[in-house]
């Protein structure tokens, strides 16, 4: 890792931006973060996407790595569980700043003013289909043997079509 | 008392600081009262296994300490106690405590263990941190003082309570769980004479009450109880029968020979009445006899218990019936000088309906008396039993055993209203009986005989008196039961017809007083069924028992008063996490088989049912009140019925010292503690490394006891967390983690794999940098920066997946064997109640506020603070908190020294040169201890014969107060001129055994102790024959050493009482003006010019004090007080002298000076280190912190932004240490330049932030006023280079983003640390005194002596020790002058005893000796050439005379001839 850093054009600080997060309602206490990582450990999208980390992102706004943090994909990751609000010992209240951060993504025209909007119909929709797949397994949690894909398949085809 | 002061000290709370300051102020001339809540002192270090960073064992090094203080003439321990209150002021406080009861008699415990052994009550072991279990007499561990048990008892259990005969069930039941049968029995009789019938009949209300029945079912009390009963029975033939006490004269007749009768005859019996029971009834047991069928209550069982009674001299006259053969009055004129009435009930109540008095209608009372008489009774073929209760159950039950077809019970109310017990109907319905409910006779049918019942249905209406519904008629409802016989069972009345007017109520009853059973009759009592109308039996027995209380105090002449008050229960909560076990179900004798059979229908449970069931038990009174341990004491020190007390103590000063208790337990649910059992707190895991703990040292996990292979340490739990436990840093986690580390690494045998979850190692101390590389570096211990998220179940059983975020930043997942959890430290929540309720200002944590400048003072003076209560903090900072402590104490007390401390006046010695040996030897049998495996009478015989041996005695327990006053009697009888004794530790009884030949009037040196407790009962416990053959031989050697014992004496030597501090910082300053304030003449040297030292540079402290106020308010005091003589530009010159008495030659700018004082304080401070390259020195913007501190306060404020760089200078290969202040000093003047403008950037760039404790809040203050913390590594250290504008431009690894930074900066600032002064090294050769590898001066014990030297008379403080905060310096100094104090409070010390002594014919000068004593106390007389030893310095540690080539040195009371001796006696 080491030797990738240095390989790395070195990248100038600027403190501006964290003061703009800070400034904004949820914002107020990501400069409280020391770095201990416990919102990245327990963070359900970082297990499935390595890239995606919430310490990363609360550090590079921290460095003022604005554009970097605003046109990245991965703030549009967060499913917003809360568990790293919950654990996070300084009380940063990472969810809340992913909040400030899509917001200010959408006023610097990073993204598509409907952006947010369609985002939301997705995780209803995802909520849905996961409510009906989860009625569909409970139907049958008494059955014996192991899960079958197929079954899965052919439940989400069946949820996606009353939807 | 001087001015009103009163000069004697409370110290509250007895771990290492209590004890430290209760030390230093008794040694200092003031008495001490020492409060700690638990039974022993010792606090937290008493449960640490070694301690870093020197690695000692604490419990080795704390001991001594635990002795001292314990055995100190000034020093008064209440254990088990707590301050309520405290008023008054200083110089004059009241204080009330309130003791606890400990249930020991403290004078008579010897500690021996006899007790533990029996006591059947097992409960979680909170000293081994619950990983194993203590009994309910315990003592919190074997070191303990006071040397002595205690009983954990909650209040009485609610079976007990709820027991109308307060029958000890918990401790009956705890002890057929010990299988001890016979013992169990003998409790039940202390409180009821009939547990066979019991046993069988009572209707349990002690069950009803069983909290067990919360969680699952109750506990079988009853079928208990009748186990041990018919154990007895069985096994012992006959009842045994208790003592009596001695014979009385005065007789007691006693009317009626029910329970409540016999009770009561039993119970007067017993303290030694004549006793004469009259029975109306053919045979004796009165209800019991007549009532019960047998299938319930065999005949020969209560035969049983009743002839017990009657063997116990009581006189049983049957046929006898009160107002029939015989009035009151011809007992007054017989001779009975009381009477207890106890007729019982046993006329039946009448129906009241036509038909009643035809033939086949009988009454139950009658019908049972009948048949239980043996008379001949017809039972008809189709009966009906009216009623409800018992009476009528065991009517119809019988009635079915004597051939009746069918057998119905008849009752106007429902199933729930029955009287009677639940199992006694299930038990009828069993055997075929049938219930109609809602139905009332209207009348019998039939003439001449009874043929049927007329009925009416009935329905249930309003409550009544007795809380059921009232039975209503159904109109129209009548019905007709045929039956041939009516048994009417609807209740019973006493008959009194016997009773004068005024002795009845108006139902009939006797009239008697409630409590004290007493009649309007003087003399005359009465109780039971004839009172109460009809009840059960325990009711009974307890008014028998009741009775016969109240008839002893009325013959004794004391007014019958009532029993104790039953307090409201208090039991603490049920244990839900208790597995559930079903009750033992009673086996019975077959339904069918019971028909025309009246053998007994409950079968018992068996021995292996019985003890299973009594495990059953919560222990809900925590002690069962077994009584086992007052059984087995032979010392007699057990005492259940203490009551709490409140005691008032007058002192003239206050030292707060509890302590701190741990993360709260409900915190760590989330990292799987109380889920996951291989989850352990770092406290737990310290037993579990402990060579005394639960696992004796082996390093196994609970669950399964495995070697664990990966264990896993999580940092900052419960600290720096606002979410979990507290915002700030517990100071001392990453060290004890790191110590447990390589603790642990050392214990396996096998690999062990170690990784610390960690956030920022903090190991700021003094050689704690070392510790950490080491751990790293040789013990491969591995460090993880991360925070853990979770613990969850692991791969395998017993195994844990602990969640972080890896160095890549992803989550990372990986399993453990074990992991343990780093909780840190909270103020003890009951002491921080205690101080606000004092009106001592807190901080939102509850840690007293200390205001500026005095670091252990609150905020009510006269009342101080010190250790881990203050803040957290580590024991030698503690210590140091405590010595200082007391000496803020000691300048409160100062005009009070003195006066209440106490002397021992010791009589003559006696003259013993020249005489030959006589020697008395006692051997300890400690209970058995010793007696229990080494045959203590042989070895005692053995002694008889050896050489010069007068007198040998084997004691229960040679330690007692008793045996001691025996051995100073026995030295004077037989003219006794050495004494020996073999029993336990000279650790922890030789002080006591040489103080008491002392009062005798030996010289205490002539005294030899053989240790045959932990070196032959102890080790060979399995083989009496090596144990005793050993202790022999022990016993030989220390005989034989004695015969050679010569009388030692320690000798005065002069104090000179004043002082000499060298170094004018703010540790200087702070120890002069103690010393001043303390009463004593004080000298202070300083080289500079000017006072202050390097407090002048700065401007504030982190907590925002004003430095230079500080300084110059010190200064001032300091050049003002009249004690104090300041030689500043000056130097030393030289030192002589010893302890007590030091001559120094200064230096002055008016010349040579000699100062004479008695103690010395080093207090020479240390250097700013300069830090080398990052361009200092040649770049003019880059500066240190104490240059830009100086430039703030000057008003010098720099431009543009800045960067701070820590450990510029410091943790490098040159100062491979830490400096401990620089991480604060970063914070803080990156505070202060974001509080003069806030857009101005602050890059704080730093190794590891150390800000620990208290100063972690201002860490995060500086995060969220916007300051910038990166993390960089040794190995890539941030680079200074030209930027833009002329300004600097840092660049740094961004530990977090993984990549490098950029940092723009106007200014740079190095954090350098703190350097030791070279001229340090000049100063230790003078005072003979040793440096680190660091430079800094080495103090005598890291953990525990922090301000002496090894060397007596010198102390150090401040910088010149290691580098440390102003605070830190000043508690520092003020710690010196505590310890200081303990020399110079005297006029004299005492030197010599058992000490090195040089026989100068054989000295050849050649200085090894010199070269090996670690206290300076042998060196080479220059003019004669021979080796010199200073008495008041040596130790008696014998190095020197191990080492002396030439036998030239002797150590007294180890003499070559003594060793020998002892040597060839064991040949």
């Amino acid at each position: 890792m080491k030797a990738a850093a240095s390989a790395s054009p070195a990248r100038l600080v600027s403190p501006r931006f964290k003061y703009e997060v800070a400034a904004r309602p949820g914002g107020q206490a990501i400069k409280a973060c020391f770095g201990c990582g416990v919102c990245t450990a327990g963070c359900p999208v970082a297990e499935v996407d390595g890239a995606y980390n919430p310490r990363r992102i609360i550090r590079m706004v921290l460095l003022g790595l604005e554009e970097d943090v605003l046109t990245s994909d991965l703030i549009w990751l967060c499913t917003l569980c809360f568990t790293c609000y919950a654990r996070c010992p300084q009380d940063v209240k990472f969810t809340d700043v992913m909040g400030v951060l899509r917001e200010l993504a959408v006023e610097r025209g990073y993204v598509h003013p409907s952006f947010p909007a369609r985002l939301k119909a997705m995780d209803d929709l995802a909520q849905q289909l996961r409510l009906g797949a989860a009625r569909a397994l409970a139907r049958d949690k008494a059955a014996a043997g192991p899960p079958d894909p197929g079954n899965l398949k052919r439940l989400f085809a069946e949820v996606g079509e009353t939807t | 008392m001087s001015g009103g002061v009163t000069g004697a000290a409370l110290v509250v709370g007895g771990g290492i600081a209590g004890m430290q300051a209760a030390l230093d102020l008794a040694e200092s001339g003031f008495y001490v009262y020492l409060v700690e809540k638990s039974p022993s002192i010792g606090g937290t270090m008493a449960r640490l296994d070694k301690t870093f960073p020197t690695n000692d064992c604490a419990m080795c090094i704390l001991s001594p300490k635990l002795v001292e203080c314990g055995r100190h003439l000034n020093i008064e321990t209440l254990t088990g106690s707590e301050v309520l209150d405290i008023a008054g002021e200083p110089g004059n406080f009241t204080v009330r405590v309130r003791r606890r009861p400990r249930y020991i008699d403290l004078a008579r415990c010897t500690g021996c263990g006899d007790c533990e052994k029996e006591c059947p009550v097992r409960l979680p072991n909170e000293y081994e941190g619950g990983l194993n279990l203590r009994k309910a007499i315990f003592r919190p561990f074997p070191q303990a003082y006071p040397n002595a048990f205690a009983i954990d008892k909650a209040d009485r259990p609610l079976c007990q309570v709820s027991c109308p005969a307060g029958v000890h069930a918990q401790g009956y039941v705890a002890l057929i769980a010990a299988g001890k049968f016979q013992e169990a029995v003998t409790l039940v009789k202390r409180d009821n004479p009939f547990p066979a019938v019991c046993g069988r009949v009572c209707h349990h209300p002690c069950e009803a009450a069983c909290r067990r029945g919360l969680l699952d079912e109750p506990v079988a009390i009853r079928p208990l109880k009748r186990m041990i009963a018919d154990y007895e029975l069985e096994h012992a033939g006959e009842i045994a029968l208790p003592e009596c006490s001695a014979p009385r004269r005065e007789r007691v007749a006693v009317v009626g020979s029910g329970p409540a009768g016999l009770t009561c005859a039993h119970y007067l019996a017993l303290d030694g009445f004549p006793v004469t029971v009259f029975e109306a009834l053919p045979v004796a047991g009165g209800m019991l006899t007549v009532g019960i069928p047998e299938y319930r209550l065999p005949r020969d069982i209560l035969r049983a218990e009743i002839d017990q009674i009657a063997r116990l001299g009581v006189e049983i006259r049957t046929g006898t019936a009160l107002g029939r053969d015989f009035t009151l009055d011809d007992l007054a004129a017989g001779g009975y000088q009381a009477v207890f009435l106890a007729v019982g009930a046993h006329r039946d109540q009448k129906l009241g309906v036509p038909g009643e008095d035809v033939p086949g209608v009988v009454s139950g009372v009658e019908f049972l008396r009948q048949v239980n008489l043996g008379e001949p009774v017809t039972v008809g073929r189709q009966v009906l039993v009216i009623g409800g209760g018992n009476v009528a159950i065991d009517a119809a039950r019988s009635s079915l055993r004597l051939g009746a077809r069918s057998v119905t019970v008849v009752y106007r109310r429902s199933r729930g209203e029955m009287p009677a017990a639940a199992h006694e109907v299930a038990a009828a319905e069993e055997e075929g009986i049938e219930f109609r409910f809602l139905t009332a006779p209207a009348a019998v049918l039939g003439e001449g005989q009874a043929q049927g019942l007329r009925c009416l249905r009935m329905q249930l209406g309003e409550a009544d008196a007795s809380g059921r519904r009232r039975p209503v008629p159904v109109p129209g409802s009548d019905f007709t039961l045929e039956a041939d016989q009516v048994i009417v069972a609807i209740g019973q009345t006493p008959d009194t017809a016997f009773a004068p007017p005024g002795m009845t109520d108006r139902w009939g009853n006797l009239a008697a007083d409630p409590e004290t059973l007493a009649t309007a009759r003087p003399g005359v009592f009465a109780g039971g069924d004839a009172v109460t109308g009809p009840a059960t039996a325990v009711e009974a027995i307890a008014a028998g028992r009741r009775a016969a209380a109240s008839i002893r105090r009325h013959l004794d002449g004391e007014i019958p008063i009532a029993a104790r008050p039953v307090p409201a229960p208090a039991v603490g909560p049920v244990p839900w996490g208790e597995a559930r076990a079903p009750r033992a179900a009673m086996p019975e004798l077959d339904p069918v088989a019971r028909r025309g059979d009246f053998r007994e229908v409950e079968l018992g449970l068996s021995q292996e049912a019985a003890m299973a069931e009594a495990g059953r038990c919560l222990d809900c009174g925590v002690c069962a009140e077994c009584r086992e341990c007052e059984r087995v004491c032979q010392a007699r020190a057990i005492v259940h019925d203490m009551a709490p007390e409140e005691v008032e103590l007058k002192v003239g000063a206050v030292i707060l010292c509890p302590g701190f208790a741990t993360t709260a337990p409900e915190d760590l649910v989330p990292l799987g503690y109380g889920r996951h059992p291989n989850v352990v707190t770092s406290m737990e895991f310290e037993r579990i490394l402990s060579a005394s703990g639960p696992y004796d040292g082996h390093v196994v996990r609970p669950s399964d006891r495995k070697v664990p292979r990966r264990i896993a340490f999580l940092q900052c739990i419960g600290s720096r967390d606002l979410r979990h436990g507290e915002g700030y840093c517990s100071s001392v986690c990453c060290m004890y983690a790191l110590k447990e580390a390589v603790i642990a690494k050392e214990h396996s045998a096998e690999e062990l794999a170690i990784s610390i979850f960690y956030m920022d190692m903090r190991a700021y101390g003094k050689d704690f940098e070392h510790y950490l590389n080491r751990a790293q570096r040789e013990y491969g211990v591995r460090l993880v920066r991360s925070r853990v998220e979770a613990v969850e179940a692991g791969g395998a059983p017993g195994d844990l997946t602990v969640h972080y975020a890896g160095e890549d930043g992803r989550p990372a997942r990986e399993d453990f064997d074990l992991v343990v959890l780093s909780v840190g430290m909270r103020p003890e929540p009951a002491m921080v109640e205690l101080v606000e309720r004092l009106g001592i200002s807190t901080d939102r944590h509850g840690f007293p506020r200390t205001p500026s400048g005095k670091p252990t003072c609150t905020s009510r003076p006269g009342i101080l603070v010190a250790g881990p209560f203050a803040a957290p903090k580590d024991i030698p900072e503690t210590v140091v908190e405590a010595s200082a402590a007391a000496a803020e104490a000691g300048t409160v007390l100062a005009s009070s020294r003195g006066e209440l401390v106490r002397h021992k006046e010791y009589p003559l010695e006696r003259a013993v040169a020249n005489r030959p040996p006589r020697i008395g030897v006692f051997v300890c049998h400690c209970g058995i201890n010793i007696g229990g495996v080494v045959r203590v009478k042989e070895v005692a015989d053995f002694a008889r014969g050896l050489p010069y041996v007068v007198h040998v005695e084997d004691n229960l327990y040679t330690c007692s107060q008793d045996t001691q006053d025996r051995i100073k009697q026995l030295i004077e009888e037989h003219d006794l001129n050495r004494v020996v004794v073999a029993s336990c530790s000279p650790r922890t009884h030789e002080p006591l055994f040489q103080q008491s030949i002392r009062e005798g009037g030996l010289n205490p040196y002539l005294f030899e102790m053989a240790n045959i407790r932990d070196q032959c009962s102890w080790v060979h416990m399995h083989d009496p024959d090596a144990a005793t053959a050993k202790s022999r031989d022990l016993l030989a050697m220390a005989v034989a050493k004695a015969r050679h014992l010569e009388p030692l004496y320690r000798v005065p030597v002069p104090v000179t009482r004043a002082a000499l501090v060298i170094g004018g910082g703010m540790a200087g300053l702070t120890a002069t003006l103690a010393f001043a304030r303390q009463g004593y003449p004080v000298g202070l040297v300083e080289r500079e010019v000017e006072l202050g030292g390097q407090a002048r540079r700065l401007t504030r402290t982190l907590e925002g004090e004003d430095v230079p106020a500080l300084v110059a308010r010190t200064i001032e005091a300091v050049k003002t007080h009249p004690l104090v003589t300041v030689h500043t530009g000056s130097r030393v010159r030289n030192i002589e002298g010893f302890v007590g008495n030091f001559e120094t030659l200064l230096a002055t700018p008016e010349g040579e000076v000699a100062v004479r004082h008695g103690v010395v304080v080093v207090a020479t401070g240390a250097l700013p280190a300069v830090p080398s390259d990052t361009g200092y020195g040649t770049d003019p913007r880059v500066i240190t912190q104490l240059e830009l501190e100086e430039a703030l306060a000057g008003g010098r404020v720099p431009e543009g932004d800045i960067v701070m760089i820590g450990c510029a200078g410091s943790r490098t290969p040159e100062r491979p240490y830490c400096s401990r202040v620089c991480c604060s000093h970063m914070v803080k003047n990156a505070l202060a330049l974001k509080a003069l403008d806030p857009r101005r950037e602050v890059h704080v760039i730093h190794r590891d932030i150390r800000t620990y404790g208290l100063k972690e809040e201002q860490y995060r203050e500086a995060r969220e006023a916007g300051v910038i913390f990166y993390r960089y590594t040794e190995d890539d250290p941030p680079r200074v280079a030209a930027g833009e504008d002329g300004r600097r431009e840092v660049t740094v690894t961004d530990d977090l983003l993984g990549m490098p930074v950029r940092i723009p900066a106007g200014l740079v600032v190095l954090a350098s640390g703190i350097a030791p002064r070279p001229d340090a090294r000049e100063l230790a050769q003078a005072l003979k005194v040793p440096l680190n590898a660091d430079g800094f001066f080495l103090e005598a014990h890291a953990k525990l002596r922090p301000v002496d030297f090894a060397t007596d008379g010198v102390f150090v403080a401040g910088l010149a020790h290691a580098p440390k905060t102003l605070s830190e310096s000043m508690a520092q100094a003020l710690a010196a002058v505590g310890r200081a104090a303990t020399v110079i409070a005297r006029d004299s010390i005492e030197a010599g005893g058992a000490v090195a002594e040089v026989r100068e014919a054989r000295c050849g000068g050649c200085r090894t000796c010199e070269s090996v004593c670690q206290y300076s106390a042998i060196k080479l007389d220059p003019a004669r050439g021979k080796a010199a030893v200073e008495k008041a310095l040596c130790k008696g540690c014998g190095a020197c005379a191990a080492t002396c080539w030439c036998g030239a040195i002797v150590l007294r009371g180890f003499t070559e001839e003594q060793i020998l001796a002892e040597v060839a006696a064991l040949l």
